[in-house]
């Protein structure tokens, strides 16, 4: 299992659950920034990335290695009131998971950005989600709807590496029970769509103002709430994000979970490239 | 006298086209009476790197460009090298990049693993053969059917994502000549050199450790057609023992005697 490589007639599907609710307008740690602010940055950065390495040669267009949709839970900024929604806006606005080269033609704007890494003050970066917050943290609701979407890609996608969905939030649920399903349930369910490759994976993080940051951990029950069901929720981590894990310099113990708590921007950013780069792109 | 004969034969990752193959591999059968060895080279570009294509191209070209920029197989000509190509690659960057994309993915810059051999004193008694490798595709040395040495010396579990190789970033200089490896070795009339990228390398290991020597080296060292060829990839894709990436595999036979055929694949 999660030994397939992505590729353009195996493509990798990436859905990200962002929580708006309204306690994502909290300062995020001593950044400055809200966690609207830190997750919405972290988010581009990925998207960013994940085109840059798909764009392979000199005039080619950005190869569609992945599918992506940023889902987002709490405010909608389109339609209104509380719910899910996807989070692109402009031409994508209202679309499904949709390929990777679609997403790269049709950014909001492109910015000039503080870097994420100290080698530059700033770069020029395409955006995708703008920092939104407001209402409750309907995480049930995001992630029956994530459910749904990728449970229509993988019937299109049987052979690929299995969908991966990361959840972003720093509170606790407020639609638990959902039609009737706890939070617990809903992420079982999700874990029940599967490829050939494996159950799709699902990634938490849990942005916290109190504790010390933790990666890939291997218990929850010290994280403050809802971080041990956070931790309950969120997938073994497959032997090659352990190999990545490990290859980027972070330690990664038996019986580790897709999980990441308290990160600061660029930790996030990291953890981020990690779950995404999974079984890589063919060849490396 | 030993003369070299030398055949490659590639295919690229399920999934692909044929035109998106990207390892490279050159070799010069040399000229040894007017000074020019026979020489030989495999590099494997990185998939998620930019151009990774053209790099690789541009690596083997140089390497085996005998009256040009060929390096000497020794620290300070490799570094003298690796700098004559990091400039190339930058002289020939575009005027305008099409997208934001393509002007980070040039200043992320390629990278490719490399493995350069030589053979040195063809025209006496006891040639050699010497070896320089940047991670993880491997040269093994056959003698009647049983391999002698290998070299980059990696064990199957060595067969990672993060292997040693070319950057096109001078920044990378340092590293680079730190994990830079050279090895030797005697050669004999009829001995085979195989160099293969790291998916078919793996498999060879893995594949040694199973069921020895003769299934290996009985295969490769008669393998007479690219079809046949890629139809063993493909198997062994299918199978689960190859992971799908591009392979490719150079055979070089080093032998007194002349060829008693030549095969022609149309």
């Amino acid at each position: 299992m999660y030994d397939h490589t992505f590729s353009r007639q195996n493509p990798g599907c990436i859905v990200i659950l962002l929580d708006r609710s309204e306690s994502m307008g909290l300062p995020w740690r001593s950044s400055g920034m809200t966690l609207a602010d830190g997750a919405a940055r972290a988010i581009n950065r990925l998207l960013f990335d994940l085109c840059i390495k798909a764009t392979k040669e000199v005039g080619g267009a950005v190869r569609d290695y992945f599918h992506v949709l940023v889902l987002g839970y709490g405010a909608r900024p389109m339609e209104g009131g509380e719910g899910v929604e996807s989070a692109f806006g402009g031409r994508l606005a209202g679309r499904g998971i949709i390929p990777l080269s679609e997403l790269a033609g049709a950014p909001l704007a492109i910015r000039e950005e503080p870097s994420v890494d100290a080698m530059a003050a700033t770069t020029k970066m395409p955006i995708w989600v703008e920092p939104v917050y407001g209402y409750r943290t309907p995480m049930c609701e995001a992630i029956a709807v994530a459910g749904g979407h990728v449970f229509e890609w993988v019937e299109d996608h049987p052979e690929s590496f299995p969908p991966i969905v990361i959840n972003i939030t720093d509170g606790l649920v407020t639609d638990s029970p959902y039609e009737g399903a706890e939070l617990a349930e809903w992420a079982k369910r999700l874990e029940t769509v599967e490829t050939l490759d494996g159950p799709t994976l699902l990634f938490n993080v849990f942005l916290s103002s109190e504790g010390e940051p933790a990666f890939f951990p291997t218990s929850g029950h010290h994280f403050p709430d809802p971080g041990p069901q956070l931790f309950d929720m969120s997938s073994p981590l497959p032997a090659p994000m352990v190999r990545n894990a490990q290859a980027a310099g972070v330690a990664v113990l038996p019986g580790a979970r897709a999980m990441c708590f308290n990160a600061d921007l660029e930790a996030l950013v990291k953890f981020l490239e990690i779950g995404t780069r999974a079984a890589e792109l063919p060849g490396r | 006298m030993f003369n070299t004969r030398m055949v490659t034969f590639w295919l690229q990752k399920d999934g692909s086209h044929p035109h998106e193959w990207e390892d490279g591999a050159m070799g010069d059968v040399g000229d040894v009476g007017r000074g020019r060895n026979p020489r030989f080279v495999l590099a494997d570009g990185a998939t998620e790197a930019y151009d990774a294509i053209r790099w690789v191209d541009h690596l083997v070209t140089s390497f085996t460009d005998q009256d040009g920029d060929a390096p000497e197989l020794d620290p300070p000509s490799m570094l003298r090298w690796f700098t004559a190509v990091q400039q190339a690659w930058v002289a020939a960057a575009p005027q305008t990049f099409g997208t934001i994309f393509e002007e980070h993915a040039f200043a992320d810059g390629s990278f490719a693993t490399l493995l350069g051999c030589e053979i040195r004193d063809a025209d006496g008694p006891a040639p050699w053969w010497r070896a320089v490798a940047l991670g993880d595709t491997v040269l093994f040395h056959v003698r009647r059917g049983a391999l002698l040495v290998h070299f980059p010396p990696l064990a199957p579990d060595d067969f990672g994502l993060h292997p040693d190789g070319v950057d096109t970033r001078p920044a990378a200089l340092p590293l680079m000549m730190q994990q830079l490896t050279s090895a030797n070795h005697g050669l004999q009339s009829d001995d085979e050199l195989f160099l293969a990228t790291d998916a078919l390398a793996e498999w060879i290991l893995r594949t040694r450790q199973l069921e020895g020597d003769g299934r290996v080296w009985d295969f490769l060292s008669h393998l007479s057609h690219p079809d046949v060829f890629a139809q063993f990839v493909a198997d062994s894709r299918v199978a689960g023992v190859m992971k799908n990436d591009d392979v490719t595999l150079m055979r070089i036979l080093v032998s007194e005697s002349d060829p008693e055929l030549v095969v022609v694949c149309l």
